[in-house]
């Protein structure tokens, strides 16, 4: 028997385990809570699998029908973080991410490229998913973990670059966020923070409290999937609204994508749980071989989204996203499941603009509409990756992508250029000019990313 | 001691707090405190209030929340576990 027939044979919920499994006993687990965890991580997927075929089986024939009346052409659907990850993770790609970003991360500290040590293991499904769409794209493993790789190495600057202003802002102390998809951001925010200074807009203040009071049912995943199933149902039938079984499927579309919205993260949960033992191995063996100078944590940048400016503009930017999904005539995505997320679009963007919500509305503004576009460009390979780590999609042409990590422009130019040679050359050499320029003008970069003059002389 | 109810809350309400929480359900039950935790995200938290004896977060939640809250990242970072269990034991028996 090939390889390649038990990989398939047996399937992710089986084979992640136990690659998971071993990895664990690598970073020194003990053997049962590794196993319970590795069990863990297939229930994971298994979760994430029902719920993504409910999801899907429940809102694309309604989609379709909305489009047949509206003209609405939105065919591709939103599915979010959870099956980002899990595609990721589930992926050739994902089976290799935990030592590669290890790797990665132990060699750029060594050579000094890097004061981050990024212990956040969970979000190397960031790094994953963009190697899963270049595996999509090329059918290439070598380049899809190259691919993972450079975009791990590119978000370790990232975090470095970012350290001081989200350790001031943030008030958070040896910590940084090498996060893939917040962190991707912060070169789009600095020019237009710095446009938006220039017309005066640091001028208008909104305060964020009484924002998040008058506006907080965007910030509630249920109410906005009990809408958005509501609102889907009746365009899709528009035909028939005399009809009381009409009223009844766009209440029950209503309530399904309530359920979606809650019962979906919670099975990420579920894998997030069986990661925590390995997550833990992997932080104490990189913890202990980085003794050699000073460095700073990498975490989550959930740990950033309490920010009350940062709920503030995210749920003000909840209406404006599907406005733009309406009014964009290239934008084919119907949001859904991602429109809960929207904080970690702009947490790093807040220490830019110093916490300015309409500023960080604005900048979170021409981020969905690019967003928009990127994510309708890459959803045939989002869809080629979810159907290659063997995630059940409904039969006809159902295609997938996510506001998220589907529409980050980091992920998209990695995989833009990494079918061609000169485009690999290309990716390495703005790796090596970004740490260049980086190190040359360390305080004049990190002030641009939003910390003061004053607590950069402070941590000399 | 009755059964304490720890609040746990993060961004996402799935990622790093699961983490804390079940590094509590673990640290806890070795100080002999019987705790039931739940999980939030940081905008439902005024929703969930009923019946929390502590909040546990790794990111910044509202000034005006009537319940104690310790924000700690020790969880995550491996750095100050013992000090941070040492202070919410306080803030548990403190009730």
């Amino acid at each position: 028997m090939a390889l390649n027939e038990i990989i398939n044979g047996l399937g992710i919920t089986v084979l992640l385990p136990i690659v998971i499994f071993f990895l664990a006993l690598v970073f020194k687990i003990n053997g049962k809570k590794a196993f319970r965890s590795a069990v863990l991580i297939g229930i994971g997927f298994i979760g994430i699998n029902l719920i993504l075929g409910f999801f899907l089986n429940n809102l694309a024939p309604a989609a379709s029908k909305m489009v047949e009346y509206t003209g609405a052409h939105l065919p591709i659907i939103d599915v979010g973080w959870p099956a980002a990850a899990a595609i990721a993770f589930a992926g050739k790609i994902g089976l290799f991410i935990i030592p590669v970003v290890v790797l990665v991360n132990f060699l750029m500290y060594t050579f000094r490229w890097t004061n981050t040590i990024n212990v956040d293991v969970w979000n190397y499904w960031h790094f994953a998913f963009t190697g899963g769409l270049v595996y999509a794209l090329t059918g290439n493993i070598w380049l899809g973990i190259l691919a993972s790789a450079i975009n791990s190495a590119l978000v370790l600057l990232l975090g470095d670059w970012t350290a001081p202003a989200v350790q001031e802002y943030y008030k958070i102390p040896g910590i940084s966020i090498p996060h893939g998809f917040s962190a991707a951001f912060v070169p789009i925010a600095i020019p237009l923070n710095w446009i938006l200074d220039k017309l005066h807009f640091d001028k208008i203040k909104a305060d964020p409290v009484s924002i998040r009071k008058k506006w907080g049912i965007f910030g509630d995943p249920i109410i906005i999937g009990l809408i958005l199933g509501m609102v889907v149902g009746f365009l899709g039938n528009m035909k028939n609204l005399g009809s009381i079984q009409a009223w009844f499927g766009i209440l029950k579309l209503g309530m399904s994508m309530a359920g979606v919205m809650y019962i979906f993260p919670k099975m990420v949960a579920v894998l997030m749980d069986g990661l925590i033992p390995i997550s833990e191995g992997v932080r104490d063996f990189m913890k202990a071989r980085a003794s050699t100078r000073k460095f700073n944590i990498g975490l989550d940048s959930a740990i950033l989204v309490g920010d009350p400016a940062a709920i503030a503009s995210a749920m003000i930017l909840v209406p404006i996203a599907v406005i733009l999904m309406i009014i964009i005539p290239q934008n084919q995505i119907l949001l859904a499941v991602d429109l809960a997320v929207l904080p970690f679009m702009v947490v790093m963007t807040i220490p830019i603009t110093r916490g300015n919500v309409l500023k960080t509305v604005i900048i979170g503004t021409v981020i969905i509409t690019g967003g928009l576009l990127i994510g309708t460009n890459l959803s045939p390979l989002f869809t080629k990756a979810a159907i290659q780590a063997q995630f059940n999609m409904p039969s006809g042409a159902t295609q997938i992508s996510s506001i998220c990590d589907g529409s980050n422009p980091l992920s998209w130019l990695i995989v833009k250029l990494m079918d061609k040679s000169f485009g690999i050359a290309i990716l390495i050499a703005i790796f090596f000019l970004f740490l260049y320029f980086y190190k040359k003008h360390e305080k004049g970069w990190e002030k641009i990313a939003g910390a003061s003059k004053e607590y950069l002389e402070k941590s000399e | 001691m009755l059964r304490k109810r720890i609040l746990v809350v993060c961004g996402t309400g799935i990622a790093t707090s699961t983490v804390v929480a079940r590094k509590l359900e673990e640290k806890l039950k070795e100080e002999g405190i019987d705790i039931e935790t739940r999980q939030c995200k940081v905008v439902e938290v005024e929703s969930m209030l009923e019946n929390v004896d502590l909040i546990v977060a790794t990111t910044p939640v509202p000034d005006d929340i009537k319940v104690p809250v310790i924000r700690t990242l020790a969880f995550l970072t491996g750095i100050g576990e013992d000090e941070a269990i040492e202070e919410i034991v306080r803030g548990l028996r403190g009730r």
